[in-house]
């Protein structure tokens, strides 16, 4: 597939700032809590350094020919086994490869206020300074 | 209380026995962070080499991932169902894998235990000699790295800690960030 290039590319020169280390209660969904963390510290772009836990049910999502296809991942007990990705207000992007009750992987975008905590999450961000 | 699910905007939520208290996100903030790359060998057990390379290092606790690697046996847990109304859902049995394992992706926690002692928490996908996947809570102290070097990346803070405490909510212990004295 070739697609004509329309944009510049960003290119940032910076580093890595303070670290916001946090619990999730239960019921507390992962990008929105994200998101609150960064609110709460004065944050205005981070990225995820550290995500352990578990969910309630799992929503993933990916880009499909028609659109956002969903991958819902039932629980209690979906175990995240990997975070990634950029926390900015109301438009974070994280990506989760996580396992359901019998072990089976599940991997794509998480989906906003659909990832709720089951017993905990051990969620780690970091700041992104631009210079 | 009996535990149950309940719906919040169409989603399922989970009502444990325990209390439901404020706050529901407990956080804390470090200024920075040392980073370390640790290549675990052939036929290590991978707990012991994470701890020996964190030993002498200034850190409360510290984050991470499995970038790449396999093992040679590995013991892992899944959620199970129970019938015990305070903790209705907990890890059952150990799986147990032997043989060639690659990793897919995984993540880990040091934390600290009552008394201080650090404690991994793991958590990782991987895939076995049939090609079969895995996925869930991992016991590093029963990981042995097999077919290749296991490579983890750790982020290490000072000054807080995520500890164990029991949580009255959910009757487990679970690790919490706390403050730590300067040491």
């Amino acid at each position: 597939m070739s697609v004509a290039v329309t944009e510049d590319s960003l290119v940032q020169d910076g580093r890595l700032g303070r670290l916001v280390i946090a619990r999730l209660k239960p019921n507390e969904d992962l990008i929105d809590s994200a998101e609150a963390l960064c609110k709460e510290h004065g944050i205005a772009l981070a990225v995820v350094r550290g995500g352990v836990g578990s969910l309630i049910d799992g929503q993933l999502s990916y880009l499909g020919r028609e659109g956002m296809i969903q991958i819902h991942v039932p629980g209690p007990g979906v175990e995240i086994l990997s975070v990634s990705g950029e926390i900015l207000s109301g438009a974070s992007r994280l990506q989760a490869v996580v396992a359901d009750a019998d072990g089976k992987l599940y991997a794509g975008r998480l989906e906003r206020g659909k990832n709720l905590t089951f017993i905990t999450v051990e969620l780690t961000l970091q700041e992104w300074l631009p210079d | 209380m009996t535990p149950h699910f309940a719906e919040r905007a169409g989603v399922r939520t989970f009502i444990h026995e325990g209390p439901s208290l404020a706050p529901r996100l407990l956080d804390l903030e470090v200024p920075s962070c040392e980073e370390l790359r640790i290549v675990l060998p052939l036929a290590s057990n991978v707990a012991a080499g994470v701890l020996k390379a964190l030993e002498g290092r200034r850190y409360g606790s510290a984050v991470g991932r499995i970038l790449c690697g396999g093992a040679a046996h590995l013991s892992y847990h899944r959620m199970i169902v129970t019938d015990q109304p305070e903790r209705p859902y907990d890890y059952g049995q150990p799986v147990v894998l032997d043989g060639y394992i690659t990793f897919i992706s995984g993540a880990i926690t040091v934390g600290r235990d009552a008394r201080g002692a650090p404690l991994l928490h793991c958590h990782a996908g991987f895939l076995d000699r049939n090609g079969e996947q895995h996925g869930g809570h991992l016991v590093l102290d029963k990981l042995i790295v097999g077919s290749e070097p296991l490579t983890i990346r750790l982020c290490l803070f000072d000054q807080v800690a995520y500890q164990v405490q029991p949580d009255a909510e959910t009757h487990f212990n679970l690790l919490h960030p706390v403050l730590k004295e300067l040491s």
